[in-house]
């Protein structure tokens, strides 16, 4: 959606021209110019654009033109749902911010605004000192083992549940129950499910393979793997159904027509539809499993077994266990910058219009 | 999510903390005049822990105290409950930071130390004590964690949880054992003689959370290492490295454990004792009476007193303390911010008479904390003695700030070495290995206490 130079020019020059048609054209130019194909922003501009020709003054500044239709808008109605922000996000990021620069514990909790300011030293300590990095290691490992093994999983129930039959709706219920499930409910039945002596060994038992321990040890690791695959394919399967829900019949019946084999069809056909969904599902689920504190809580117990533990456990041992709640906010912060970089990645990735580039399809 | 919550409780608090000091200015505290107390109009707050056993009858007992109250002093008093003791925790952090809650709080014996870390309670003074009926009032145990030392004590006793030992009487009668030793060696040796096919002589929560460091402690202790030592962690002590070699090889080497008891955690070893498939199930408390009794073992159980000798000896060496069990049981704490400490200390008062604590023994089956009440109770009730008996043997554990950390490491050495555990040994080089981390770590944490 960048305009260029020239283009931007030309519009201008015509903006100046105090006619409305000539305004009109000159809108419509400007919207052309753009990079985006769609037609809609052009006719929006070219509509609005039309409006206050008449009685507008001529002037010297293009640019102006622009900014008159910006001052109407009832700005200050957005105030509530800004508040809200600030209250709900900003105040507690940057307080989050101060702590973590704080000798913040039990015998200071009380002053805690004159709490001792000590820099980044809780931050050196977090990276030095603590297992923070070997935590980092195992909660993206875990969170990246846990999306892609989902994602096939995730697509594949998406296209068996695509095409009408009997009992459908049935099956598509079934496939959220592992989703709907309270993480605290999944824990506690999977605990018991892989006790030593539990209903999982005793399967495996049957199958002439020795469980052993899950719950510790190296192969705890994987439980929280598989017991996090089971409570989260569903979240993939969704967004892809909702994926598929949205391609259209007669592509269906195209590509059919050109003779296109199952394969070809969902390869080039179906799944560029998808990018959207798919990487969004990544994302969140990325996101999600870095952030899951309940279910390792629940299954391992606190302190964790050195296996799994993973950062968000880490942190709520430091804070709530160890009562050092400005290195537990500074393991905070470094946890955050980890998930902000997917998060970017992602934004980057679909475009979401923001700012400048959000701001110039309706600008005009 | 973790550091949204945790930031998000933070600006909650401050905010809290920002209307509370506009209110403040404008509130008066006429309770804290002299004379007799008016408590017309007032309301005081107590938080306490919820009953998950006897729900019904907390409301109840909720209840009859306020009336109780307001009939003594005009005030209201209500209670507030807290699920578990993370809950208790973001209660008390709130109430510190934002200076205010709860006028009183009942908290768990061990964490009291951490409490008094913030400072945020009321030290009581000679003249509270009065308050609340004399420091005689109460038993002498269980005065041990209520401050660093005797001029600077927060807690005032409200119950006792001491830990004692469950055992099958018909198993050891058959067995020819006529009573449980009170040795951990002799323990172990009539645990052996008890082990046979599906039965084992211990049931052991190894995978409990809490459960395995008060073994470690209690035997540490007896052997005449109270772990923080001044201002020294003495985890590394060759007293504790043995102390975990016997906890550990009752599973590995001497086999008297269910191996199943590595993920076990302290409800199901119970369980196991439950339905007659151990012999003796240390590290439990009165409140197992009620699984017991509607258990297959209903009427052929017992409590005792655990072993007060350190493994390897037959005499508890000098420097050991009788340690029959850590001080457990809640504490009252008045809070600093407390415009109503007066009303507080009275309706402390009233909760640790005599007829109040016995009456509190009735429903819920806590031991009291007022001497005569105790005493009345082990000459009414034969079954109860050992455990009143535990309640006067029972010992504080270290009164620092630091505590929280001990223990955490302490736990942590076990948790680490389930893996071996179930591999089926554990090896003293480990141990010394697991432990020389933990030390390090408990050190630094002792370090900074202020």
């Amino acid at each position: 959606m960048v305009t260029t130079p020239e283009a931007r020019t030309r519009a201008d020059a015509l903006a100046a021209d105090t006619t409305p048609e000539a305004r009109t054209r000159a809108d419509a130019l400007a919207a052309n110019a753009a990079a985006s194909a769609d037609a809609t922003p052009a006719r929006t501009a070219a509509r609005r654009g039309g409006h206050p020709a008449p009685s507008s003054p001529p002037t010297g500044r293009p640019r102006r033109a622009r900014k008159i239709g910006e001052r109407d808008r009832p700005l200050w109605m957005l105030a509530p749902g800004g508040i809200l922000m600030v209250v709900v996000i900003l105040v507690p990021l940057v307080l989050g911010l101060v702590i973590s620069l704080m000798d913040l514990d039990q015998y200071t909790l009380r002053q805690w605004i004159s709490a001792p300011f000590i820099g980044i030293t809780n931050y050196v300590e977090a990276l030095t000192k603590s297992t923070l990095i070997q935590s980092i290691g195992i909660s993206v490992g875990y969170a990246v083992l846990v999306t892609l093994i989902c994602l096939p999983i995730g697509v594949a129930a998406a296209l068996a549940t695509q095409n009408r039959f009997r009992g459908r709706g049935l099956v598509r219920s079934l496939f959220l129950v592992p989703y709907v499930l309270p993480t605290f409910v999944v824990g506690t039945v999977w605990r018991t499910m892989l006790q030593p002596d539990g209903v999982g060994n005793a399967m495996l038992k049957n199958f002439g393979i020795d469980g052993g321990l899950w719950l510790n040890g190296p192969q705890s690791y994987w439980a929280l793997v598989f017991v996090q695959i089971w409570a989260s394919w569903p979240f993939i399967y969704l967004l892809v159904l909702s994926g598929l829900q949205s391609v259209d019949s007669e592509v269906h019946e195209a590509s059919a027509l050109d003779g296109a084999g199952w394969w070809t069809k969902l390869r080039y056909v179906i799944l560029p539809y998808l990018k959207g969904p798919i990487t969004l599902a990544l994302i969140i689920s990325f996101l999600h499993s870095v952030n899951n504190f309940t279910l390792p809580f629940v299954l391992f117990g606190i302190p964790a077994p050195a296996d799994v533990n993973v950062l968000p456990v880490l942190t709520y041992i430091t804070g709530f266990q160890n009562f050092r709640f400005g290195l537990s906010a500074a393991m905070a912060v470094i946890s955050l910058i980890l998930i902000a970089i997917p998060l970017f990645i992602y934004l980057r990735a679909v475009k979401l219009d923001t700012g400048e580039d959000g701001g110039s399809r309706v600008r005009k | 999510m973790m550091k949204k919550k945790l930031a998000l409780t933070t600006a909650l608090l401050a905010a809290g903390a920002i209307t509370l000091a506009g209110c403040a200015s404008g509130g008066d505290a006429p309770g804290d005049g002299a004379g007799a107390l008016d408590g017309k109009g007032k309301t005081l707050n107590v938080l306490t822990d919820a009953n998950t056993l006897y729900p019904e009858e907390q409301q109840k007992w909720f209840a009859d105290v306020s009336e109780k109250f307001k009939a003594k002093t005009g005030a209201e008093v209500k209670f507030e409950t807290f699920a578990s003791a993370n809950d208790e925790l973001t209660k008390i952090q709130t109430s510190v930071v934002s200076g205010q809650g709860p006028d009183i709080y009942s908290l768990g014996t061990t964490f009291t130390p951490t409490a008094y870390a913030t400072g945020a309670f009321v030290k009581v003074s000679d003249d509270d004590w009065k308050k609340v009926g004399g420091r005689d009032r109460f038993t002498e145990a269980s005065l041990g964690i209520s401050g660093p030392d005797k001029d600077n004590e927060v807690g005032i006793p409200a119950r006792s949880r001491p830990f004692v030992m469950a055992y099958n009487t018909e198993m050891l009668a058959a067995a020819g054992i006529d009573k449980p030793a009170d040795t951990w060696d002799g323990l172990l040796e009539q645990a052996k003689k008890l082990t046979h096919d599906d039965v084992y002589g211990l049931s052991i929560a190894y995978g409990d959370n809490f459960d395995p460091w008060k073994f470690i402690w209690a035997m540490s202790t007896q052997a005449g290492n109270p772990i923080i030592d001044g201002k020294k962690v003495r985890l590394d002590d060759p007293v504790t490295i043995k102390a975990y070699e016997t906890y550990f090889g009752w599973l590995t080497q001497d086999k008297v454990v269910n191996p199943a008891a590595i993920g076990w955690k302290a409800s199901q070893a119970l369980a196991s004792f439950a339905d007659g498939k151990a012999a003796f199930m240390p590290m439990v408390t009165a409140t197992s009476i009620n699984t017991l009794e509607a258990s297959a073992v209903a009427g052929k159980y017992a409590y005792a007193v655990m072993p007060t000798v350190p493994p390897g000896e037959t005499k508890r060496p000098s420097d050991g303390k009788e340690a029959a069990s850590i001080l457990s049981g809640s504490n009252f704490v008045v809070a600093d911010y407390s415009k109503n400490k007066d009303l507080s200390f009275a309706l402390i008062e009233m909760l640790t008479t005599a007829e109040e604590q016995k009456v509190y023994y009735d429903t819920f089956g806590e031991m009291p904390t007022n001497a005569k009440a105790a005493e009345a109770l082990e000459t009414d009730n034969a079954q109860l003695a050992p455990i009143v008996e535990a309640s006067k043997l029972s010992v504080g554990t270290p009164f620092s700030g630091a505590w929280g950390d001990v223990q955490l490491g302490m736990t942590n050495v076990v948790v680490q070495a389930i893996p071996s555990l179930n591999a089926g040994s554990v090896s003293t080089d480990q141990i010394i290995s697991a432990l020389k981390t933990e030390q390090d770590k408990a050190q630094s944490a002792l370090d900074r206490a202020k």
